[in-house]
């Protein structure tokens, strides 16, 4: 809350906004930086400087955002199950339904295209998820929506030429299984 | 406050990155824009300045035989915006001290140093208001006991992740409004019975017991890596386990628009059971679990 406050122009007291330019010339002084900077022109200002020592944050924490009063509810999304409900159970089922799947070829010692074929799915759809769900941790869309979406396209094309690739091997190839056992004992 | 929001969204409006910048290309570089300075110091993941480069305030009359232990403690003022925040250092006499990290805190403030900042109030942790980051693990600064072990040095931070108000109090402001948002009362048209109060059986009301204790401390939230990335969204550990005490009471008849509300990508389903929750918890309750069952409630029903 404060810091919304003090980015705003009506609440910047004069003491804080002379401190800011303070700091900004005297530590960070810049031949590309503009000697005095208005409050107005801060909003739009992102100068990079050229320092020997880089700095590296994960991810560096943003200005806070509060959307209302301090009195106001959090906003609630509208409700959508496939994002929500229905996607946990359907995780939850995939991920269950690998164990057996894991284990039944080597069990049985038989090679069947057609659990091959199922296991290759759900590994796929499984590791799909996976990874959807650390691009939607990481890549918040209200912060970076543009990297957000091509990482997201970037795992739709690897998911898929993954999937042909696994067709590829279990058509023209020994297959998953097999490949697996033949690694095994190598 | 209205005339300040529009101006503060049209600020971050036009200070949002493009595509790669914020995240990937522009983190190597130094940014010197005055609302990043301010946003940077403000923010308690940022690292303070190191207590080997600050001084160490030390206690006045020290007997022959005090037990000093040292304690560093984050300190950043709003009233010098621009400073980085920094670690300092204090040693207090345990022997006139009390036991708990409370005692010693407020003991600075009376006899060392008087503009140190931080909330208390009931002192027995039932409050919730000294919520802080004591050697590493969120807790209440009331239950938390001094390690008498002198040669160990105590390091206190506010809640991580957190945007710091000054020294050790964290802005809670979105904690408390997504709070709200669960609607944590009892929503019901229908009367009892016989008119008077609306009862419930005893094994009913067992199903509240660890739910109900919870004091929002925001310990739990704020120890969880999922709160910490996507806080905006994402309801955090302690507001669902108070949307589940509520999804759980018999009383309650609006489960269905309960569930409704938690049923997206991101108010509940960024969990992912790491129980550092449950782990924290200076009340010994056990967010996760609830968080659990909100999800099999959510899955089978």
């Amino acid at each position: 809350m404060a810091a919304q406050r003090t980015f705003t122009k009506q609440a910047i007291p004069k003491s804080m906004t002379s401190n800011f330019r303070g700091q900004s010339i005297v530590t960070h002084s810049s031949p590309f930086k503009p000697s005095t900077l208005s409050i107005t022109q801060i909003t739009t200002f992102r100068v990079a400087d050229f320092h020997t020592s880089s700095r590296r944050h994960i991810l560096p924490a943003g200005p806070q955002v509060i959307n209302g009063t301090a009195n106001d509810p959090a906003p609630v999304p509208q409700p959508s199950p496939t994002h929500g409900s229905y996607h946990w159970a359907f995780e939850r089922l995939i991920s269950a339904a690998l164990i057996p799947l894991t284990v039944a070829p080597f069990a049985a010692g038989t090679l069947n295209p057609v659990t091959d074929a199922i296991l290759c799915a759900t590994l796929l759809i499984h590791s799909h998820i996976g990874f959807q769900a650390l691009i939607i941790d990481y890549l918040p869309n209200r912060r970076v929506p543009k990297t957000r979406a091509l990482f997201m396209w970037a795992l739709r094309a690897g998911t898929l030429l993954v999937g042909v690739g696994l067709y590829e091997f279990e058509t023209n190839d020994v297959g998953l299984t097999e490949a697996i056992k033949r690694i095994w004992t190598a | 406050m209205a005339a300040l929001r529009t101006s503060t969204s049209r600020l971050l409006a036009s200070t949002r990155p493009h595509a790669f910048r914020s995240a990937i290309a522009a983190r190597n570089y130094a940014t010197v824009e005055p609302v990043s300075a301010a946003a940077e110091a403000m923010s308690a993941s940022q690292p303070p300045v190191s207590p080997k480069k600050t001084s160490t305030i030390h206690e006045q009359g020290q007997s022959p035989e005090a037990r000093t232990k040292t304690f560093h403690i984050y300190r950043w003022s709003p009233d010098t915006p621009s400073q980085k925040p920094k670690m300092q250092s204090y040693t207090l006499d345990l022997n006139k001290t009390g036991p708990m990290m409370l005692d010693a805190l407020i003991r600075i403030k009376n006899e060392v140093d008087p503009t140190l900042t931080f909330r208390r109030s009931c002192r027995e942790g039932i409050c919730g208001s000294c919520a802080m980051n004591i050697d590493g693990v969120n807790t209440l600064a009331c239950l938390c006991r001094i390690p008498s072990d002198t040669s160990h040095e105590s390091r206190i931070y506010p809640l991580p992740h957190t945007y710091v108000v000054k020294d050790l109090v964290p802005d809670l402001t979105q904690f408390y409004k997504q709070y709200k948002s669960i609607k944590p009362y009892l929503q019901r048209e229908t009367k009892s019975e016989d008119g008077l109060e609306i009862r419930q059986s005893p094994a009913d009301r067992k199903k509240l017991d660890g739910l109900y204790e919870c004091i929002l401390c925001a310990c739990c939230s704020t120890s969880c890596p999922s709160y910490w990335w996507n806080s905006e969204e994402y309801l955090g550990p302690a507001v669902l386990m108070q949307s589940y005490r509520w999804l759980a009471d018999s009383r309650d008849e609006h489960k269905a628009e309960r569930k409704a509300m938690l049923d997206n990508s991101m108010s509940l389903y960024r969990c992912h059971t790491i129980l550092n929750c449950s782990r924290t918890c200076p009340k010994g309750l056990n967010p996760g679990k609830a968080i659990a069952e909100i999800k099999k409630t959510m899955a089978f029903t």
